[in-house]
């Protein structure tokens, strides 16, 4: 026998002779012996452990074979159990068979003949052993395709984008929520006819391959406002679903909202429109003075001629002013802006750009005062940046000023921020012109602001540094009594960036 | 033969295109008067009385042209005159007005709308054939 096997076997038998004489054999033979003296130790060890086989006498004093096996058998259905009796007939035989023994072997028996039954047995415990194996197998597999069924179905429920499954037939087969929300439908039961309920173009989509009822592997796309007004914008892209043999079994529907998308693409393209028609103004005016010097039937004057070019310069520069504040504005939108953030003296910046426009203050006659509260004046930040903020709100209050006016710049601490305002005592804002202040390309235009110039950017430069460094401003105008601009800036950036 | 030149009032409130116009309308035999915004235009009306006018539509707001055409036109003196109105709005809206025929006759009181940019020469050909109907 192969001993690898490592077969264990149960002998109760109240015969010690015979027990300790089998046991000899079969140890010989390679199986794991135990031993019963009577029914109830053989109860107590057949149920204790789970054996392989198990030969049992018929006939003991305490309790009998039969018995014993059965109660063997309901701890370990698999325990193969043969029946040993000297009182071999075909009675005991029916009988024990029919209480789950697999053989009797008539006592007493040659050794031949027990290691022929037990080896049939053994094929026997195998077989019920592969076959458990197998039954066990199945139930965890079954066990797994439900689950993964459920968690497919989670996942399709809770993903954002629309999910519609369409049949042959037109027929909806599989949804999910956000595929109802999209396609504006209260409720759908599966198998319900859904073309007709369909937007037309979704709808579109799917006949697409409907009608043609070949698997083509390729999809189709489409995009729609399901809400006017911009509320919902839907990309609707459809694909065949394809049965084993290769053939249509439907259609597939992937919706996403793209309501966001849209309004960014809107919001892109008017500020493109926007920009070429600022840039095209000051084109067409020096072009249209160029075509004046060089129109022969036209005799201009000396003046002219020194006016139109001045005129010219002018628009040239504005445009040139523009054409950096747009390219400083890209810098900020594409993050490309290389920043030195160390301590800065605000004092020391404040000062250098008030020198920088002195010349500007006095054509106005205007009054510049600079407070600075006791130690509030650093500050962690770009130097370049915050110049460049703080040059945008003065060169706006000189500007808008009157003449013979005041500017005051007030520099002060307020829990983690530093404060900067620059307060004038100007022309003001009206209410729907200070709602549009930051806005690019924004220029007040009243009788007051007729000579003033500027590429309406200066605002949205500032709201966007103010934003960089998660600041804050705030802005206070009374039509005709000046306005005032205050920036908020985190004292260290770092805990804000 | 009238020797007299005819006077233009233009109105526009972007100060390189109201100097060229009003050097390039010259140079063709007139005389022009300018104004830089619709009030402006409207005293210069009074005051120049004007044997046309040539108004930007968007100026202080989006329809400045029209309602300055439309008090002229209201007036008894300006509804005599030809008044023609500028502007880019097809340009940026893709909207075109038109006034030969339709409601929008009905509430655009001038006789003619021009797109921008205006050519000289066609500009002059509209004020001339106004003229001449005139005379007739």
């Amino acid at each position: 026998m192969d001993d690898s096997r490592n077969i264990k076997i149960l002998i109760v038998d109240d015969e010690k002779g015979l027990r300790t004489g089998t046991k000899r054999l079969l140890e010989s033979e390679g199986y794991q012996v135990e031993c019963a003296e009577n029914g109830t130790d053989g109860i107590k060890a057949g149920s204790s452990k789970e054996f392989d086989l198990a030969l049992i006498d018929l006939k003991m004093p305490d309790v009998d074979g039969i018995k014993v096996m059965k109660e063997i058998l309901k701890v370990h259905p698999d325990t193969i159990c043969i029946i040993a009796t000297a009182f071999a007939s075909y009675e005991t035989a029916i009988e024990s068979t029919k209480y789950g023994a697999f053989s009797y072997i008539p006592k007493p028996f040659t050794p031949d003949e027990l290691l022929h039954q037990l080896e049939q047995a053994y094929s026997r415990r195998e077989l019920l052993l592969e076959k458990e194996k197998w039954t066990k197998e199945r139930e965890e597999r079954l066990l797994e395709v439900a689950f993964e069924k459920t968690r497919l179905n989670t996942i399709i429920n809770s993903t954002s984008d629309g999910l519609l499954v369409v049949n042959k037939n037109g027929e909806a087969v599989l949804f999910n929520p956000s595929a109802l929300k999209f396609l504006k439908l209260e409720n759908l039961v599966v198998e319900e006819q859904i073309m007709d309920k369909l937007h037309p173009e979704i709808a579109e989509l799917i006949n697409k391959f409907l009608k043609n009822r070949t698997f083509e592997k390729k999809s189709y796309s489409t995009q729609i406002e399901m809400e006017p007004d911009q509320k919902l914008f839907v990309e609707a892209t459809s694909s065949p679903v394809p049965h084993p043999d290769g053939t249509l079994a439907g259609v597939v529907v992937v919706l996403k909202d793209i309501t966001e998308l849209k309004k960014i693409e809107l919001l892109k393209s008017q500020f493109v429109s926007m920009v070429s028609h600022e840039l095209k103004a000051p084109i067409a005016a020096v072009y249209g003075y160029l075509k004046l010097f060089s129109d022969s039937t036209i005799q201009l004057t000396e003046n002219q001629k020194q006016n139109y070019i001045t005129r010219s310069q002018i628009r040239l520069e504005g445009l040139l002013k523009m054409v950096n504040d747009l390219l400083d504005i890209s810098r900020m939108e594409m993050k490309t802006v290389n920043r030195e953030i160390k301590e800065i003296d605000l004092c020391e910046i404040i000062k250098s750009i008030s020198e920088l426009y002195q010349l500007e203050i006095k054509k106005k006659c205007l009054q510049l005062e600079i407070k600075v509260q006791e130690g509030t004046h650093f500050l962690h930040a770009d130097k370049d940046e915050i110049t460049r903020l703080i040059t945008n709100l003065l060169t706006n209050a000189i500007k808008y000023n009157r003449i013979g006016g005041k500017i005051e710049i007030n520099v002060l601490s307020s829990n983690r921020y530093i404060v900067v305002e620059v307060k004038d005592s100007g022309i003001g804002m009206k209410p729907e012109e200070k709602a549009k202040l930051f806005t690019e390309f924004f220029r007040a235009k009243n009788e007051s602001t007729k000579n003033i110039g500027g590429t309406g950017l200066g605002l949205s430069i500032v709201s966007r540094i103010v934003d960089s460094y998660s600041g804050k401003i705030e802005v206070e105008s009374e039509y005709g009594n000046g306005s005032s601009f205050k920036v908020f800036l985190p004292i260290e950036i770092g805990h804000s960036a | 033969m009238d020797t007299e030149k005819k006077k233009i009032l233009l109105v526009d409130d972007d100060v390189d295109l109201l100097e060229q116009s009003k050097v390039q309308i010259e140079a063709k035999g007139y005389s022009v008067v300018t104004a830089e915004n619709s009030n402006e235009g409207w005293e210069k009306f009074k005051t120049e009385k004007p044997d046309a006018a040539v108004i930007d539509l968007m100026m202080e707001e989006h329809d400045s042209g029209f309602v300055l055409s439309y008090k002229i036109k209201k007036e008894s003196y300006g509804k005599n005159i030809p008044v023609i109105v500028v502007t880019s709005a097809a340009y940026i809206t893709g909207y075109k007005f038109d006034v030969s025929t339709g409601e929008e006759r009905e509430w655009i009181k001038c006789d003619e709308i021009l797109n921008k940019p205006v050519v000289i020469e066609e500009l002059v050909q509209k004020l001339e054939s106004y003229f001449a109907e005139k005379v007739i």
